[in-house]
């Protein structure tokens, strides 16, 4: 996974010309599979909005079955 | 005729040799700290938003209004990760609409062109720690607050009777696909809109508060009243604000933010020397407008203030001295400014400033009136119905004036810049509270309230979206009492 393992020898390291002897490139793991990341991100982002939608549906479907009046919470404010 | 920028931010996004250059680091640097800066106080707007929506919204709906907007930072972050950055990079084009000064292509920019949108992938290499990019992050950053503010604008119209979920959905839309397009179009130094309309708007009048003000009102189009708002005769009835501190504090904050935003929407320093082709050896640092037209942090500082001061005197003129609406008036007067105040005299700032509010005020009651629209925090009137005076302000004021240092032309040619016209500035307000602001809102709002997902049961709104939440805390001081 390492990209570096040597910072002396990665920024020693000719690249192209351009950068006149200094590595400066991406330093973070896994460098190449971004792809796999980017899937597992885009599942679990998925996953929230159907996740959360139905629970969200389930309370509030629940609540209105019981139902209670406009003032009711006023009765439930806790004090501390 | 094509003038293709040949620094701009290249010098900072491939900048391998100016980091081993002393002086070019140091430019580099000073940057990427500048766009880090801009990202802090700009966070503020967001804080200020959550206050603002808490101090409006009533006692039992409390904690679901602030869970909401504070929600949009997650959904609307990953998002612009995911597509919304590449959107910018890549819709300059319209596409099909006029060629890029980069590649004379009308295409989307996804080839190798120096500011491709393929650079911008979440799978790119500098879309992530790289010793050789300084840029790419605290800009994706400074634009993703942007979407935030987007994003937020929306949420507080809606308040009480919408679900997070179909928030969560309206967010991503406003904050990572339309406001991104329209920045593409009318912000981006390679837009559409710049080289037909001569579109101009330095500090976002239209591409983030126009926008987001007609998307807002689209979503409340469909969304409807809040329960009790208007009476059986359908005259309106007033709600609030429950929490006039929280609401003071929340503007203040956002005010305070706005200055980031101002910042952000600049480039610091940058030489237009070699970037206009003013010839060999001519140098000219500068800090520039977005559009890369010069312009300076002290000039705008004077409009910023003097815009906030003519909105405030409108607001607090206006409404008799109501606190919300005085509030709200300085945040309207820096919206109609800011399409020109790369540009204006503060003097001039001010009294546009101060008509903008004006026109704003009397807009949300008629609108409300006529078509009981339920508004709660008078957003589509402060960014929309502000945004939209602002930029047609704007093309008078500033008509004649480039619309870029590139290339300037006539209207309509598209290979070259049109100069700031009334007419141009007119039909991008259009395109944005609009074509990429109303429509849109009203669609995924029709579409959501198709599903049965756009509003909350009216049980539930009478009850409180806290009411669960409530009781729970009762029965807790209860057991432990």
């Amino acid at each position: 996974m390492a990209q570096v393992t040597d910072w002396i020898k990665h920024l020693t390291t000719d690249v192209d010309a351009a950068t006149e002897g200094v590595q400066v490139a991406d330093i973070y793991p896994a460098v190449g599979m971004e792809w796999m990341w980017l899937t597992v991100a885009v599942v679990f982002w998925l996953w929230f909005h159907v996740s959360t939608g139905a629970g969200e549906a389930e309370e509030q479907q629940k609540l209105a079955r019981k139902r209670p009046g406009a003032n009711d919470y006023k009765k439930n404010i806790a004090e501390w | 005729m094509f003038v293709a920028p040949n620094r701009l931010f290249g010098v900072l996004l491939r900048e391998e040799k100016n980091m081993t250059d002393g002086l070019g680091a140091l430019m580099t640097i000073f940057t990427e700290f500048y766009y880090w800066i801009t990202v802090v106080l700009m966070f503020l707007i967001h804080v200020g938003f959550c206050m603002y929506e808490v101090g409006a919204s009533r006692y039992k709906h409390h904690q679901h209004t602030l869970m909401k907007n504070t929600m949009l930072i997650p959904l609307v972050t990953v998002t612009w990760f995911f597509f919304g950055w590449w959107i910018y990079w890549a819709f300059p084009t319209g596409p099909g609409l006029a060629p890029s000064i980069m590649n004379e292509s009308a295409a989307l920019i996804t080839d190798e062109s120096l500011f491709s949108a393929t650079w911008y992938v979440p799978t790119s290499n500098l879309m992530a720690v790289n010793l050789g990019d300084h840029i790419s992050g605290v800009f994706w950053a400074a634009f993703l607050l942007f979407s935030w503010t987007a994003a937020s604008i929306v949420s507080g119209a809606i308040i009480e009777r919408i679900t997070t979920f179909a928030f969560g959905i309206l967010a991503i839309a406003i904050g990572s696909v339309f406001w991104t397009i329209d920045a593409a179009w009318g912000w981006h130094f390679d837009g559409w809109m710049l080289k037909l309309l001569g579109y101009h708007d330095a500090y976002a009048s239209g591409v983030i508060h126009a926008i987001a003000g007609g998307f807002a009102l689209g979503v409340l189009a469909v969304l409807g009243p809040r329960i009790g708002k208007f009476s059986s005769s359908g005259e309106p009835r007033n709600i609030g604000p429950r929490n006039p501190w929280f609401v003071a504090i929340g503007l203040f904050l956002i005010y305070t933010g706005f200055w980031g935003f101002y910042a952000a929407c600049n480039i610091p320093i940058f030489d237009l020397g070699p970037e206009y082709g003013l010839g060999d050896g001519v140098t000219f640092y500068t800090a520039t407008s977005i559009y890369v037209t010069p312009t300076t942090l002290s000039g705008i500082t004077f409009n910023f203030l003097m815009s906030l001061s003519g909105g405030l005197l409108a607001g607090y003129w206006v409404s008799k001295g109501d606190p919300f609406w005085t509030y709200s008036g300085g945040l309207a007067g820096i919206i109609t400014a800011s399409a020109g105040n790369d540009l204006y005299h503060p003097l001039q700032a001010m009294m546009i400033a101060a008509f903008g509010t004006w026109c704003a005020y009397k807009l949300h009651y008629y609108v409300e009136r006529k078509f009981k629209i339920d508004d709660a925090v008078g957003a589509v009137a402060v960014h929309g119905y502000a945004g939209v005076v602002g930029l047609i302000i704007c093309g008078f004021v500033l008509w004649g004036y480039p619309s870029s240092g590139y290339s300037v032309g006539s209207m309509w040619v598209g290979t070259d810049y049109a100069p700031i016209n009334p007419l141009g500035m007119f039909i991008g307000a259009i395109i944005m509270f609009g074509v990429l602001g109303f429509l849109p809102g009203w669609i995924l709002a029709k579409i959501l309230h198709g599903a049965g997902k756009l509003r909350i049961p009216r049980e539930v709104e009478l009850a409180g979206l806290d009411y669960n939440i409530i009781e729970q805390a009762r029965k807790d001081e209860r057991a432990v009492g």
